[in-house]
């Protein structure tokens, strides 16, 4: 009644999907580690004024260059596998690297990849540094989602550097900023979100925004932001 | 409070520092871009998952339908809704293509076991065979992807069919379904439907499924065959119990009688069955 067949090929796929499961865990534990130590790095940028970042913006570079090449090592299992099978795997880790990534651009690195005056990189910028391939095949990517859980990442992380600005006496970086972080909340109004993590976690940007007005208004109430002609800079 | 707070803000910028805000996001562009992609994604997933719906509702149906006695009877019920489902897996097609088959596993999933569920049971009553694989893969009609987990957890929910199909069986006609009497098994009796219970059952649980989904994640295989490896072994221990109450009271037994005594007719396994 029962072809043994049946149940032997079920186990084949069981042990293959193990398999693969097993492969990539190991190197998206990797991708985690490298994640938190460029986290560290960048960490740094809250108490160096903005004239000596550069130094902490190279060492972050270096850092993400590692975990590009563990992405590239993801990839490379992922690619021949059905993208979303196993994309959940590594979500969460490709979204803090593309936070490092947008972070460290917007302190001033990855010149290379994107204008002098660009403030965001790009999904495609963020795509060549991952050296990642266009989202239509289906190989391994960078999701539309992944790089807009990156950009919440980087408006929270933003609100932090407004306030830590001041400490340092920068006064000029939290306007930068409460322009920047308004054009991207202004962004994500516009989208369609459904009751999903990227819905929830957004719901958090005007807190962050605020949490920016209301350092430009204490200095502005104070008269601590000189009337220059730099408010156009970001 | 923060209305207030934030026009004093307004003010406070205007006078002091700059211009008011009043060029649009320069980030817009882009976003617009996201929007149009991110609203397909959310279109896909609903078509998908009100297929998926459907699909499962119309599987019930035919499951409930193969239950019934009246073969005649049964065919005519079962071909319009196959048709519909046909068309529904047909219909939803276009959105389960290439990268989007395992985009939207877990919303189309549901549907594809119920019917797994509904065709395995049909192809039991007309073959006393397991389906196999591929033979479910050629049932699901638009190039729709069966996936090994989809088929197995589709099994386990046929087990609970045919537990109910052999429980009907014996309450109606006293007696188990058996195959054809000229395949003979070590016994020298015909096979009946609780060998074929058991081997499945034995089947089942050779299978390792141990090493299967990520610790501390989404774990699909592991957990969902978990549960359902428990509900299947009382499946076959009820038809187990079933046959020896049968047995150890045949003699006395009139026609018509349901093993248990307490329950009443309509009520043996069905909302066992039904639960899952």
């Amino acid at each position: 009644m029962v072809d043994p067949a049946i149940f032997e090929h079920l186990q084949t796929k069981i042990n293959e999907d193990s398999a693969v499961r097993e492969e990539l865990r190991s190197k998206t534990q990797e991708l985690e580690k490298q994640g938190r130590t460029t986290q560290s790095i960048l960490s740094r940028a809250h108490s160096i004024p903005v004239a000596q970042i550069q130094a902490t913006v190279s060492d972050a570079e270096k850092s993400i260059f590692a975990q590009v090449s563990t992405i590239g090592e993801i990839s490379g299992v992922a690619s021949n596998q059905p993208y979303y099978k196993y994309n959940s795997m590594w979500t969460k880790h490709m979204q803090d690297t593309v936070f490092s990534i947008i972070l460290c651009g917007w302190l001033g690195g990855f010149k290379h990849v994107r204008e002098e005056s660009q403030a965001l990189l790009t999904i495609e910028n963020v795509g060549e540094i991952l050296k990642g391939k266009t989202p239509d095949r289906d190989a391994f990517h960078l999701t539309i989602e992944e790089y807009l859980h990156a950009m919440i990442s980087l408006i929270e992380e933003l609100a932090r550097l407004a306030v830590n600005s001041v400490t340092l006496g920068d006064y000029h970086r939290p306007l930068e900023i409460s322009q920047f972080v308004k054009d991207l909340h202004a962004g994500f109004q516009i989208l369609n979100l459904k009751n999903d993590s990227l819905r929830r976690r957004s719901d958090s940007i005007k807190y962050n925004v605020k949490k920016v007005e209301d350092v430009v208004y204490d200095l502005s109430l104070r008269n601590l932001i000189l009337t220059t002609k730099s408010e156009n800079q970001s | 409070m923060p209305e207030a707070k934030r026009r004093r803000l307004d003010s406070a910028v205007e006078q002091n520092t700059m211009e008011p805000v009043s060029a649009p996001s320069p980030f817009l562009p882009t976003f617009e871009s996201f929007r149009n992609e991110l609203d397909e994604h959310h279109d896909r997933r609903e078509r998908i998952v009100k297929a998926s719906h459907d699909i499962t509702a119309l599987s019930k149906k035919i499951v409930r339908a193969l239950q019934a006695p009246l073969p005649a009877a049964v065919a005519k019920e079962i071909e319009p809704r196959t048709k519909t489902i046909n068309e529904l897996f047909t219909n939803v097609a276009p959105d389960l293509r290439g990268i989007d088959a395992w985009r939207y596993q877990r919303q189309i999933s549901g549907g594809i076991q119920e019917f797994i569920e509904a065709i395995s049971f049909r192809h039991y009553l007309q073959t006393q065979r397991l389906i196999t694989m591929d033979e479910a893969q050629a049932e699901i009609p638009g190039g729709v992807e069966l996936t090994a987990d989809d088929y197995l957890l589709g099994l386990f929910d046929l087990v609970g069919e045919l537990m109910r199909f052999a429980v009907t069986n014996m309450a109606t006609t006293g007696a188990l379904p058996r195959g054809s009497p000229e395949e003979v098994d070590g016994g020298g009796q015909g096979r009946d439907i609780l060998t074929d219970l058991r081997y499945i059952r034995t089947h089942f649980e050779a299978l390792d499924t141990s090493s299967s989904g990520v610790p501390g994640s989404f774990s699909g295989l592991k957990k969902d065959a978990g549960k359902k490896m428990g509900v299947m072994k009382t499946c076959v221990e009820k038809v187990e119990k079933a046959v020896y109450e049968m047995i150890v009271r045949g003699r006395e037994r009139p026609k018509g009688w349901m093993p248990g005594g307490t329950e009443d007719r309509a009520g043996i396994p069905r909302e066992v069955v039904e639960s899952f």
